[in-house]
């Protein structure tokens, strides 16, 4: 069965990619890594974070790899090495993966705004509001959920200077000795980042609508280099301005930063920071559920807006009961590890497959 | 009209026509013409009943032929008639409907035989010739009277440098406005008759050798797709053929200034004049335009661009300084500074009301004096501004409704919002404050941002002709940046901007880099 090729004024320009990946990898982990890869790695953790970076671009080679030789996105690719049925209930377990994607990324920033904003924010109608706003934009169409991406990313892009007030107060030293833990110590710290760095591998669901799709692939590394220099230099800043001790303290270490942001109009930087947060997070949440409902089009063959409303009910039906901080915390892990399998272990898995089947296929046809 | 009836030989009125009627052969005619077609006699039965409605009949001095004028007085200049038809008609050898083609020295001159085109030929002013011998044939003479409107200053898009000529209502007279300022055969000017009763003449320009073949067969496609009965405006067809007319953000952009629109046509863009508005619409636009004046271009690029900068920063002023007010005095009064925030306390100390109906009831008092202002003669109008600016504003914080900072932050954001160039943005842009209100009241900071983001998506997914709106800031295009939020000089806009899709994306070619020169040589 040969798939219909998306036409050509829904396709984006392949630089638009940098900022689908950025704004993806982006989202509610950058509040608060520091403390978790400092717990393994302490003060040499930024080392972790340039090899995890190191390492997403061996991934993002192979997703190229695997879109460009089947010609289309993870459900084509799988198609390719098992089998329409087999493939299409495999996809079955990433519609359920993005779902709760969605539903982390969404549930961990209200717990954000509840604890630093409005303690009494319900949960439901807040997330009701939001999930609306992205019903509207995923409607839209995939060029609207990009322009979400890119204006979250341009926007907000502002913030990053505000780090800058923490430089006064750092004390540099605090670096030193650099290499004093293990390798063992790294790559915990490693696989720690992971989680913040992961959302790199929705390239793999919207390749065919990427025009040119071997143009992005150079977007995609930059991308992810540039969410690695941030990465180091936010961590680093963060190293400096807090003690080990104190840093084990800070849940949301980067939001600590911007109490110290003073200016002759505006004190306590974090509102605004929170607030803006908002920006940062919708294209994680749109392109999430774009993903899911585009998987549930893909797989079942109904429309894709029947997916749309269908993700966005199953959101707003769970997220009322994750009321604890334990049960957030407890999703994030599971999510985390979830991405974490995907990317750095099913990925390299399903390369090798479509590497096999794309030999013995040749194969055949001599 | 009693100057015409010093030329009739015979009765002026229609019965009589009918009346004097003696020859049975004639009679015979006149009673087959009755039968062949009962629609030509329609259009008479009703247009009798108007008092405008003329039919006169008079005889050839030299072949003793008899032909009738049928006319709507209204409409018609009757100098034409009095001047230039009629003594060429009663003068000069006429036989046959064909002699008119020499004999009449009026440029529009049509024989037809199609008696269903009677009644719009009649009503759109012109004047039927019937001769007797030739009952199947009837010529009509263009004698349209135009009422032309002096031309004047542009008052909504007034410039202190630059031309100072502004649209007119007339149609003929805008179109020439237009010509003058392109004298090239590529620029088209197509016309349509839109609306089922006021058949508005609209017509549709572009440059035949740039403007993008899509473009134009969009455009004429949602022309000729109008289904309404009376188009007295411009702003009629705004509302028509917009991509989404359930938005409040206009997807048209409307100007008075033919140096515009002229301008707009060399870029390769498709301008709609229609006719009785002195209001030229252009398509396709983007979000940015609506916040270049005009005058961008009579300036140097480094004062424009400046000048661009404010406006922009005026609109996100306008929109946002009053919901932050309400979301920080809230809700995160922490956010303020100690030293402000005594200035602030101080001046809302007595206030009973909490800061969102201080702010909604200063919003709508500004919403009420811009109202009725615009409504009222201009000088009530300024009596207005006076009473309300001054006196209520002053009143209110006296009476301590509202205190004195908030009164200056929507003074200023109103003064702000004035600042577009375009007048319907303006409008757009006062709206858009309520909904950012409601948001920052709801959920303080974050409620604005949320607001902002659907406003944002709202932007996103708007056309304007199915080109995307917000462009060039999304998709975003550094080639037409030239011209976005700054602009650049001349010699840089050699190109025209890439979402027109033009066939010639040439403006000019770039002069080679001039030769690098060093100090003193």
């Amino acid at each position: 069965m040969k798939e219909q090729p998306v036409p050509e004024r829904l396709q984006i320009s392949p630089f638009l990619v940098f900022y689908l990946v950025m704004s993806m990898q982006i989202g509610i982990g950058v509040l608060g890594y520091q403390r978790i890869i400092a717990m393994d790695a302490g003060y040499d953790a930024w080392i972790s974070i340039l090899f995890a970076g190191a390492c997403i671009h061996v991934i993002v080679w192979m997703i190229y790899k695997i879109g460009d030789t089947v010609g289309g996105d993870i459900v084509t690719a799988h198609k390719y090495v098992v089998g329409n049925f087999l493939g299409k209930a495999l996809c079955f377990i990433f519609i359920g993966y993005f779902i709760l994607y969605s539903l982390t990324v969404v549930r961990t920033f209200i717990e954000v705004i509840q604890v630093w904003m409005f303690p009494e924010l319900s949960t439901f109608w807040f997330s009701f509001g939001f999930m609306i706003l992205c019903v509207y934009i995923i409607f839209g169409g995939f060029r609207t959920v990009v322009g979400t991406a890119f204006f979250g990313l341009v926007l907000p892009a502002y913030l990053l200077l505000t780090f800058g007030w923490a430089i006064k107060f750092s004390n540099f030293y605090n670096l030193l000795p650099i290499w004093d833990h293990s390798i063992k110590e790294l790559l915990t710290a490693s696989y720690h980042m992971s989680l913040t760095f992961i959302g790199f591998e929705i390239i793999l669901f919207f390749y065919p609508f990427i025009k040119e799709p071997k143009k992005s692939q150079k977007w995609a590394h930059l991308a992810v280099l540039t969410t690695t220099l941030i990465y180091t230099i936010l961590a680093i800043i963060t190293f400096a301005y807090f003690s080990e001790d104190q840093l084990a303290k800070q849940i949301w270490a980067s939001l600590t930063m911007w109490k110290i942001v003073e200016m002759p109009f505006v004190e306590r930087f974090e509102y605004i920071g929170i607030a803006n947060w908002n920006l940062i997070i919708l294209p994680n949440v749109c392109i999430s559920i774009w993903i899911a409902s585009r998987l549930i089009k893909r797989v079942f063959n109904i429309r894709q807006k029947v997916g749309v409303f269908f993700v966005v009910a199953a959101v707003l039906s769970v997220i009322h009961f994750l009321d604890t901080r334990e049960k957030i915390n407890m999703l994030n892990n599971y999510v985390g590890k979830m991405g974490f399998a995907f990317t750095f272990l099913y990925i390299p898995l399903l390369f090798a497959a479509v590497m096999i089947a794309k030999k013995l296929k040749k194969g055949k046809k001599k | 009209m009693p100057s015409i009836h010093k030329f009739s030989k015979t009765g002026n009125n229609k019965r009589n026509a009918e009346n004097d009627g003696d020859f049975p052969m004639r009679n015979w005619l006149k009673n087959k013409r009755i039968k062949e077609d009962i629609q030509h006699k329609d259009w008479e039965k009703s247009l009798i009943k108007s008092k405008d409605f003329k039919k006169i009949f008079y005889y050839n001095q030299k072949t003793n032929v008899r032909f009738g004028l049928t006319f709507m007085a209204t409409l018609i200049d009757e100098n034409i008639i009095q001047d230039g038809v009629l003594p060429n008609l009663l003068e000069e050898e006429f036989r046959e409907i064909e002699d008119i083609k020499q004999l009449v020295p009026v440029a529009d001159v049509q024989i037809c035989d199609d008696p269903s085109l009677i009644e719009q030929k009649l009503l759109n002013g012109y004047v039927m010739l019937t001769i007797e011998t030739e009952l199947k044939h009837f010529g009509f003479i263009a004698a349209q009277k135009e009422i032309v409107r002096g031309l004047s200053q542009p008052e909504v898009e007034f410039s202190v440098i630059g031309p100072k000529e502004a649209f007119v209502e007339s149609m003929g007279q805008n179109l020439n406005l237009i010509r003058k300022r392109l004298p090239v055969k590529e620029l088209i000017i197509e016309e349509f008759k839109l609306g089922s009763l006021s058949k508005t003449a609209v017509a549709m320009l572009y440059m035949e050798d740039i403007t993008n073949e899509d473009n134009v067969n969009t455009v004429r496609q949602r022309l000729t797709n109008v289904k309404f009965d009376a188009i007295t405006d411009s702003s009629y067809i705004v509302q028509l053929i917009s991509d989404n007319s359930n938005s409040p953000f206009p997807q048209l952009l409307d100007t008075e200034r033919p140096d515009r629109v002229a301008g707009i046509l060399a870029e390769g863009k498709i301008a709609i004049v229609v006719d009785g508005s002195p209001h030229v619409l252009i398509t396709p636009t983007t979000l940015v335009e609506f916040f270049s004046s005009f005058e961008d271009y009579f300036l140097n690029w480094i004062l424009s661009s400046f000048f661009r900068l404010i406006r922009l920063f005026a609109v996100a002023f306008s929109i946002l300084i009053t919901p932050i007010y309400v979301a920080t005095l809230s809700y995160h009064y922490e956010l303020i500074p100690k030293d402000l925030l005594s200035t602030l306390i101080t001046s809302r100390r007595e206030i009973p009301l909490p800061p969102i109906l201080e702010a909604l009831f200063l919003e709508l008092t500004i919403e009420l004096l811009r109202e009725a202002g615009a409504r009222l003669p201009t000088k009530v109008g300024q009596t207005i501004g006076i009473v309300g600016g001054i006196v209520i504003g002053t009143a209110s914080v006296e009476a301590g409704l509202t205190s004195n900072v908030l009164l200056i932050i929507v003074a200023l954001a109103a003064l702000a919002s004035f600042t577009t160039p375009v007048y319907r943005m303006g409008n757009t842009i006062r709206l858009l404050r309520f909904p950012f209100l409601f948001f920052a009241e709801l959920w303080g900071l974050l409620g604005i941002v949320f607001c902002f983001c659907v406003l944002l998506t709202h932007l996103i997914r708007l056309t304007s002709l199915g080109r995307p709106f917000l462009e060039p800031l999304y998709p975003p295009r550094v080639m037409d940046m030239k011209d976005a939020l700054i602009r650049l000089p001349f010699e840089k806009q050699s190109k025209r901007p890439i979402f027109l899709r033009t066939k010639n994306p040439i403006r000019f070619s770039r002069k080679k880099a001039k030769e690098k020169k060093d100090i003193d040589e």
